[in-house]
C-alpha cells in the first residue's frame, strides 16, 4: 500500500511498514517475520494505552512523576494479585500505603516522609477522586477508594524549608 | 520533506502520517487539543514500550516507565524543540528513565557505533512463551543473540518505518547515509543466527 493511499489517522502495521523499506524481497520477508514475532513475543499490555490516557488527565501540569518501589516479592506479580502495602518515591519524598479490604474497595492508610499537611488525591478510573489531607506527621487514611486504576497525587503543602510541589505517580491496578 | 518548510502547521494531523502527523500532534497538544494528546499516545507508546524492554526491563517495570516518560511528556509539551523529531526525544527520554530504573547503567551505550555492533549479546533475550512454532523459536533466539544495537535498530524499523526511523537515526547521531548499510549488516548477521539455529531464511 502506498503511504499516500493510507487512509488519514491510521499507522501502518509493523509487516506494512517494512513493505516501504528498499531491501531486497527476501530482507523484506524476514522483517516482516520479526515484526510479527515481536508482536507475539511481547506484545504492549492490553491496558496500557488507557492507563497511560487516564494519568496523564491532570490539570496542574507543574508535577514531578514518582517511582514506584517494588520489592523482589513483588516483581511480575502486580495485576495478579494486588499488593498489601505499596511506596513510591520521588527525590527525599517517600510515601507509603498498606491497603486492606474494605466494602467496594480498599481502605488506605498512608504515610508520607517528610511529614507535614500535604493534600492527597487518589484518582481512580471511572469514580470521583478520594481526597484526604495528611496530619503534620505525615499520616493520612481513605475509609474506601473504589478498585480499579489507580493514580497518586501529593500536593505537597509550602513549608520552612520546603516549596509547595505535586507529585503524580504512573497508574497502577489496584 | 525532509528539511523544507514544514507542511505540519498548515494541515490537520489526522490527515498526516508518520512524523508529519506526530509533529502536528504535538503542536495541537500544546493548544490544549487532548485528541492529538491521545493520538500521540496510541500511535507511539509501543515504540516507547519496545525501548524500554529492549533496556532490558520486566514487563512491569515496563509499563511504569513508559507512564513516566508520557507524563514527562506532557510536562514538557513546550521544551521539545523539534516537533518532527519527537519520536527521538521518546526514544531518548525512555532509556534515560530505563536507566534510572537499572540503576544507572545504559544496555544500549549513548550511540551506537561499528564496535558495538559487532559484540554479540550474551544475555539474549528471555524465552517468549507465547511462541508455539519452532520457527517463531527460531527466529527469537537468533535475534536475542544480536547485539542490542543491531536488535534496537530493528525493533525501531519495524516499528516506526523506515522514514520515521531514518529521520530518528540522524538526530540520533548516526550518520546520514550510514543507517542503510547498517541496517542491511544486522539482517546479515540475524540470517546467520537463524542458519546456525537450523532455520531456513
Amino acid at each position: 500500500m502506498n503511504p499516500t493511499e493510507r487512509p488519514p489517522g491510521r499507522t501502518p502495521a509493523g509487516e506494512e511498514r517494512v513493505l516501504e523499506l528498499g531491501l531486497p524481497a527476501e530482507d523484506k520477508r524476514l522483517l516482516a517475520e520479526l515484526a510479527a514475532l515481536l508482536e507475539l513475543a511481547d506484545p504492549l499490555p492490553d491496558d496500557l494505552v488507557v492507563r497511560t490516557r487516564f494519568a496523564m488527565e491532570l490539570d496542574d501540569l507543574d508535577y514531578e512523576v514518582a517511582t514506584w518501589q517494588r520489592d523482589d516479592q513483588l516483581v511480575g506479580v502486580r495485576g495478579a494479585a494486588a499488593p498489601n502495602t505499596i511506596t513510591f518515591t520521588v527525590g527525599d519524598l517517600t510515601v507509603m500505603v498498606s491497603l486492606a479490604p474494605a466494602a467496594n474497595g480498599n481502605r488506605f492508610d498512608g504515610w508520607l516522609v517528610p511529614g507535614g499537611p500535604h493534600r492527597i488525591e487518589v484518582r481512580v478510573d471511572g469514580h470521583e477522586p478520594a481526597t484526604t489531607s495528611a496530619d503534620e506527621g505525615g499520616r493520612f487514611a481513605l475509609q474506601e477508594v473504589p478498585k480499579g486504576i489507580t493514580q497518586i497525587v501529593v500536593h505537597m503543602a509550602e513549608q520552612i524549608g520546603q516549596r509547595a510541589r505535586t507529585v503524580v505517580t504512573p497508574t497502577i491496578v489496584l | 520533506m525532509t528539511d523544507g518548510q514544514p507542511p505540519f502547521e498548515d494541515v490537520d494531523w489526522r490527515e498526516l502520517t508518520g512524523y508529519e502527523r506526530h509533529a502536528a500532534c504535538l503542536v495541537a497538544a500544546r493548544a490544549g487539543d487532548t485528541k492529538a494528546l491521545d493520538a500521540l499516545v496510541t500511535d507511539l507508546t509501543r515504540l516507547v514500550w519496545s525501548v524500554a524492554r529492549g533496556q532490558g526491563l520486566d514487563r512491569t517495570a515496563a509499563e511504569d516507565v513508559v507512564q513516566t516518560v508520557w507524563l514527562t511528556l506532557l510536562r514538557n509539551l513546550h521544551a521539545v524543540a523539534e516537533p518532527r523529531a519527537l519520536a527521538n526525544w521518546l526514544i531518548i527520554t525512555t532509556r534515560r528513565e530505563a536507566m534510572k530504573f537499572r540503576g544507572g547503567r545504559d544496555r544500549v551505550g549513548p550511540l551506537p557505533d561499528d564496535a558495538m555492533e559487532q559484540l554479540p549479546s550474551v544475555e539474549g533475550l528471555p524465552e517468549a512463551e507465547a511462541l508455539r512454532s519452532d520457527r517463531d523459536r527460531m527466529l527469537w533466539r537468533a535475534f536475542g543473540h544480536l547485539p542490542y544495537e543491531c536488535q534496537e535498530l530493528l525493533r525501531l524499523t519495524v516499528l516506526a518505518g523506515r522514514a520515521e526511523y531514518d529521520y530518528v537515526a540522524e538526530k540520533l547521531g548516526m550518520p546520514r547515509g550510514s543507517i542503510g548499510p547498517k541496517r542491511g549488516r544486522c539482517i546479515k548477521r540475524l540470517r546467520g543466527y537463524l542458519d546456525d539455529e537450523g532455520g531456513m531464511s
